[in-house]
Order: C-alpha cells, then sequence, then structure tokens
C-alpha cells in the first residue's frame, strides 16, 4: 500500500566506553555489544558505523527480505523503519511521507518480533484489539477485523486462550495477527520463524507466501537464512558489515553474484572457489587456467569481459556444486579424490580434495554407476562454461560488474 | 507392596530424616511461641507484667475493650488512626516513587544512569537513622514538626527516600522482554501507558510486594516517629503508643493491653497479606520463546 524509500540511511552508535553516554541499544540478545567488533564494523569518532549510506527505493506491495550474516546491520535497518531506533543521517521516506521524526505509531506501520512479543497477560483476542482499541477503532469494525485475521490465520479456535497455552507456531501466528489486523501501510517481519523448529519453519514459510497474496502489503523481512530470503523476496538485499553488497531478484543475485561475499552467502551448499589464471587464449577469446586445466567461459561471458578490457590476471573462479559436471571436455578436465560422499535422495553431494583445497559438486543420483564414486575414488570434472564467476582475488569483486 | 515400600527407605535414611524433623519442629516451636504467647497474654485477665504460669489464669476481653474505649492516658484509637492514615498514603506514594525509579532504571537510558545506580547502593548501605537529626532539622525549619504538621512530616520522610529501594523491582523488570515493549510502541501506546497496560500487569507480584513494604515500613516505624512526635501525645503512632504502655508508671495497668494492640496492629498487613496474594500469578509465561 505504499513504497518505501531510504535515501543515504545511516546509523552510528556513539561509543559507550565511557560509561556516560547513551547506548540505545538492547535487543535482548546479551552478546550484542561484543559484535561490534568481531564483525568489521567501521569506527569513526562518533562511533560505530552499524548501517553505512543504506540506499533502497521499495515498490507499493513489494516482498523485499534483508538478508546478512548476524551483526551485519539488517535488522537495525528494519528498527530504524519501524522508528525503534533513531536515524543518525539520511532519509527515511513512507509513501511521500518523511518520516524521520514521525513517532512509531503513526508511522501507519506494523511488526513481528522474532520472539513474538505477545502480551502474556492478554488472551489471543485482547492482544489482536490491542492496537485497534489503543487507535479507537469502533468496536464493530474491530470484531470484524479481529475475526478475519483470525480467519486467515487459523487461530479462531484460540481465541480465547492467553498465549501461554499456545505452540511456538500458534504463538508466530498471533503475533502476526496482531501485525496485521491494523492493515497496516508496510509489514516488517524481525526474523520471524527463526524461533521455530525446522518443519515448522517450512511450512509457516509457505503460509507467509499465501498471506502475502491474501493481504496487499509492503513487506519487509528480515533474515539470515539464504532459504527464507530466496523463497520469500521479490527482492533481496544482501548486507555484510553494515553496508548493501547488492540489491536484486533471487534469480538476479543467484545467477550473477555482485562479489565473492554474495556468492558465498546465497546458494546451498555454498559455491566452490578456486584460484586460478585468466588468459587471453587470442585477441578477443578468454580462458580460465585452474592447475593444468583450461576452461573457456561462455560466449557472452567472454563478451562481458572483453568489453571491460579486462587483462590476463589472477582470479578467483567460483562454481555452484550443480554447475560442475563430469561430462569430458578435452584439456579442461580438474583431477581431485573424494573425500566425502553424501547421499541426500535425488543427488549425492561429493566432497573433493584437490591438492588440499575442498569442492563440493552435486551429482544427480541417476547419473551415477553403482560403486564408481566411492570414497578414495579419483574424479575428473569441468564446468558449465555459463556458470563460471570470475572475482578478482584482491577486491573480491565480480569481473563481469567491474 | 506396603512392606516393599518401608523397606525401600534405609535406616540411616529414615535416622535423618527423624534428626531434620526434629530439628525443624523444635525450630517452629521457637518460632511460633512468642507469638502464641502475645495472643495468650492479650487474653489474660490477670493484671501486671509478671506472672508465674505460661498459660492465663483466666481469659478475658477487657483488654481489647480497655485499649479502645480507656482514653485517660494513652488514647489508643486515635494512634491506631494516625498510624493508619500515615501508612496508606506512605504506600500509595512510595510504591508509586519505587515503581517509577525502577521502570526508568530497567527501561530507559540517560546519562548518569549507572553513577546513579551506584551512588544508590552506597547510600543504601548506611541505615537512615544516620540522618535522623539531621531531617528533624530540615522538617523544623519547613515548620512541620508541631501540631499535625508532624503528619506530614512522617509522610515526608517516610515516602521521600523509597525510590532508593528501587533494586529489586528494577529487577524483576529487567526480566519482561524490550520487545514486548518495543511492540506495544508499535501498536501505538506512548511510553505511559506501555508501563500501565504492559509493564505493571505483568509485574502484579513485584508490585504486591512493592505495596506490602510500602506499608509495612511506615506502619511498624517506631524511630522516626519518637523523633518527630516526641511529646506530641496528639500524633503518637501504634509503635510509640505501645512503648509508652511498658513505661514504668503504666506496665502495672496497661501490660495485657499492650499485649493485645501488639496482637492488634498484625491484623491490617494481615489482611494486606491474604488480600494480596491471590494476584501472586504465574508472570511471564507465553510472552515470548523460552
Amino acid at each position: 500500500m505504499a513504497t518505501v524509500t531510504l535515501k543515504h540511511v545511516q546509523k552510528i552508535y556513539p561509543n559507550a566506553e565511557d560509561g556516560s553516554k547513551p547506548k540505545k541499544r538492547k535487543r535482548g540478545k546479551a552478546e550484542e555489544e561484543p559484535q561490534h567488533r568481531t564483525y568489521n564494523l567501521k569506527v569513526t569518532d562518533e562511533g560505530v558505523v552499524a548501517v553505512d549510506d543504506f540506499n533502497l527505493e521499495i515498490k507499493d506491495k513489494e516482498f523485499v527480505v534483508l538478508v546478512g550474516p548476524s551483526g551485519c546491520g539488517k535488522s537495525t535497518t528494519l528498527r530504524m523503519i519501524a522508528g525503534l531506533e533513531d536515524i543518525t543521517r539520511g532519509e527515511l521516506y513512507i509513501g511521500d511521507r518523511l518520516v524521520n521524526e514521525v513517532a512509531p505509531k503513526d508511522r501507519d506501520i506494523a511488526m513481528v518480533f522474532q520472539n513474538y512479543a505477545l502480551y502474556p497477560h492478554m488472551t489471543v483476542r485482547q492482544n489482536l484489539e490491542f492496537p485497534l482499541k489503543l487507535a479507537k477503532t469502533p468496536k464493530e469494525e474491530m470484531d470484524r477485523r479481529v475475526n478475519e485475521a483470525a480467519e486467515i490465520l487459523g487461530i479462531t479456535p484460540y481465541l480465547d486462550r492467553k498465549p501461554r497455552a499456545l505452540s511456538g507456531g500458534q504463538r508466530q501466528r498471533v503475533a502476526i495477527g496482531r501485525a496485521i489486523v491494523r492493515e497496516p501501510q508496510v509489514l516488517l517481519m524481525d526474523e520471524p520463524l527463526s524461533n521455530l523448529d525446522a518443519k515448522l519453519r517450512n511450512q509457516m514459510r509457505a503460509e507467509i507466501i499465501k498471506l502475502r497474496q491474501k493481504i496487499n502489503t509492503t513487506f519487509i523481512y528480515v533474515t539470515h537464512d539464504q532459504t527464507e530470503a530466496m523463497t520469500l523476496g521479490d527482492r533481496i538485499v544482501i548486507m555484510k558489515d553494515g553496508e548493501v553488497q547488492q540489491v536484486g531478484t533471487p534469480q538476479e543475485v543467484f545467477n550473477d553474484p555482485i562479489n565473492i561475499f554474495v556468492a558465498g552467502f546465497i546458494g546451498m551448499p555454498q559455491m566452490n572457489m578456486f584460484d586460478g589464471k585468466l588468459v587471453k587464449t587470442d585477441e578477443t577469446h578468454y580462458a580460465v587456467r585452474i592447475g593444468d586445466a583450461l576452461i573457456a567461459p561462455s560466449a557472452d561471458k567472454q563478451a562481458n569481459l572483453l568489453a571491460r578490457n579486462t587483462p590476463e590476471m589472477d582470479v578467483t573462479v567460483g562454481v555452484r556444486p550443480e554447475h560442475i559436471t563430469l561430462d569430458h571436455v578435452d584439456g579442461a578436465m580438474i583431477k581431485g579424490v573424494i573425500d566425502v560422499s553424501e547421499m541426500m535422495g535425488s543427488s549425492v553431494h561429493l566432497h573433493i580434495s584437490i591438492d588440499g583445497k575442498d569442492c563440493i559438486i552435486i551429482v544427480p543420483t541417476l547419473d551415477l554407476e553403482d560403486g564408481s564414486h566411492g570414497i578414495g575414488t579419483d574424479l575428473e570434472f569441468t564446468f558449465a562454461p555459463n556458470a563460471i564467476h570470475l572475482f578478482d582475488p584482491e577486491t573480491g569483486m565480480n569481473l563481469e560488474h567491474v | 507392596m506396603e512392606t516393599i515400600k518401608k523397606n525401600r527407605i534405609s535406616p540411616q535414611k529414615r535416622l535423618v530424616n527423624f534428626l531434620v524433623h526434629l530439628l525443624l519442629a523444635t525450630l517452629s516451636v521457637i518460632w511460633v511461641l512468642p507469638i502464641v504467647w502475645i495472643v495468650l497474654t492479650s487474653f489474660r485477665a490477670e493484671k501486671g507484667a509478671y506472672t508465674s504460669t505460661f498459660l492465663p489464669q483466666g481469659y478475658t476481653l477487657d483488654n481489647y475493650i480497655k485499649l479502645f474505649t480507656d482514653r485517660t492516658v494513652l488514647n489508643f484509637p486515635k494512634m491506631f488512626a494516625n498510624t493508619l492514615i500515615i501508612s496508606i498514603i506512605c504506600c500509595v506514594l512510595s510504591t508509586f516513587f519505587v515503581l517509577s525509579v525502577a521502570y526508568a532504571l530497567s527501561r530507559m537510558r540517560f546519562g548518569f544512569r549507572k553513577t546513579f545506580m551506584n551512588i544508590a547502593m552506597i547510600l543504601g548501605l548506611f541505615p537512615g537513622f544516620m540522618s535522623m537529626i539531621a531531617q528533624y532539622f530540615i522538617l523544623k525549619a519547613m515548620g512541620l514538626t508541631e501540631g499535625s504538621a508532624v503528619r506530614i512530616g512522617l509522610i515526608i520522610v517516610y515516602s521521600a527516600c523509597s525510590g532508593l529501594g528501587f533494586q529489586i523491582a528494577k529487577g524483576f523488570f529487567d526480566t519482561i522482554p524490550k520487545s514486548i515493549d518495543e511492540a506495544a510502541v508499535i501498536d501505538g501506546c506512548t511510553q505511559w501507558q506501555v508501563f500501565t497496560k504492559i509493564t505493571m500487569p505483568l509485574s502484579k507480584p513485584i508490585v504486591i510486594y512493592t505495596v506490602m513494604t510500602s506499608f509495612i515500613a511506615p506502619w511498624v516505624d517506631f524511630i522516626f516517629a519518637k523523633v518527630l512526635c516526641r511529646a506530641n501525645a496528639d500524633q503518637f503512632t501504634v509503635a510509640i503508643g505501645l512503648w509508652n504502655m511498658l513505661q514504668k508508671e503504666y506496665v502495672y495497668q496497661w501490660y495485657t493491653c499492650f499485649a493485645a494492640g501488639a496482637v492488634i496492629i498484625s491484623i491490617p498487613i494481615a489482611i494486606l497479606f491474604i488480600y494480596m496474594q491471590r494476584y501472586y500469578v504465574e508472570g511471564m509465561s507465553g510472552a515470548v520463546k523460552g
């Protein structure tokens, strides 16, 4: 129902070393403070930069997922949008309205918290009614919305229970219900599924997708789980150390990662990285040398490199496990030894050791001849030419994007 | 079945159990004895402080009747009313102070917060009556040491510093997840509404604890009342009144009444406790994952 625009948004936590300055950040996680140090957040004279120069235009009714490792600033960004954290610098618009100084309740947003944050002394119905009562909604309207939300989420039978009598999944539904009864312009979700067990998480993920079809609103969703990000998001924002790495559709970030970090973060199992050398086979053609193998990228990748006039250089070659093939191509085969073989059902994950370095290959089970891929067997493989990603080992950037 | 059950407890275990229960029984007798004795004394028919028997020779209600009707030397009903008024007002004020200070220190972040908590802790190490004389002179300068102004003086003394006792309530508030407050803020609460609609209902046990201690402290205080009231018999609280009954000029006539008074003053506390303990319900479960 509304666009959300962030322009050069920055969040700096003042240094609290002397103990006298305020330290606002407290999210219930005790390990918060050391995180600033563990992760390489920038530190300036003003303090720790938790989010730096965040620019994003979220379209009306879009589902945007902020994803990144813990301490990357994704939750902080969400909390700035919610109004729970002050914005140090930059501008935040919801619709056309600048909301930097607007109180959370006047931003027309709702939020679902990781730990549900239900009011334990109220029944489910009272929990759902609470925001509406505060907004002085008429009784009939309130009943209508509460019943509707309960219906959508399948919590109608529990309306008179207290949260303590509900299971984790039901509690999270109530938390989502409390957010949607307000019919907010923007629905914020802060890792809503990470407290659920694996099975329930998958189920709730599907329900969020369904929910999205039922209620038309803008979603901003924070998670550290790339599977959730890929399956839920129209667009994904990948963050690291307070900086946005890449913004794009799940397909874009998967097929065309902008740097080594994104390449490694998105995709399960992780992308394999090889040290190699980019060489020119003639004036217009490139190839990658890894060990003895010489592998030519696909024609459009070659064209991209040529257009950027990329010189011969050392490169980090990234290939996803599913893009490694055992088909024989003359002169392009890399040799390795199988270390571990994991049977996953429809496919087998082979852990290969190549001169001490590990890589993972996914081979469809049907392609395997019985017993031919036992532990300790030698194996030759090569890459699908259109799935080779070349990164500058110095900067980590994708050479096709420099 | 029964023989098996009996055999399961080994002789050593039985001996230990026996000794433990013996110890507990002895302790409970030691604790209960003074209470039984004062209740018995309050119904004793014969006068005087010293008797040769533990159990009274005759029982009567006269001590209670005398306590409330004989106003010739000591006006007990007046003292009782004085103390009740002071205690109730102090109870309301102190509870408000303690809970607000605790909430502010638990939930808000401001400069000087840590320092303040440390100072409060250190101040708490000193007994309150160290500043007794100073307080008297301050109140005297304010004109609160004469006539019925003494009551206001006492209320100020009892409730003014109560905020320093925030530690326990703050510890409780700290256990309420911050995200509940944040959810409430996003749902449209002001900070005050978060306090009244979310934090207070969730903190019933600690609110009750605070109410009880805030009531009992002025109700049983002797030392500040004595300092402020001095010889103002009109303004006496029950503690001073009961003490006076033990002075040598009154003790023979009033000793059993003293016992009756001691029983009477425990009644409001008991009522408060019985009424409040209903609210000791489960606090936080169900709010968050845990």
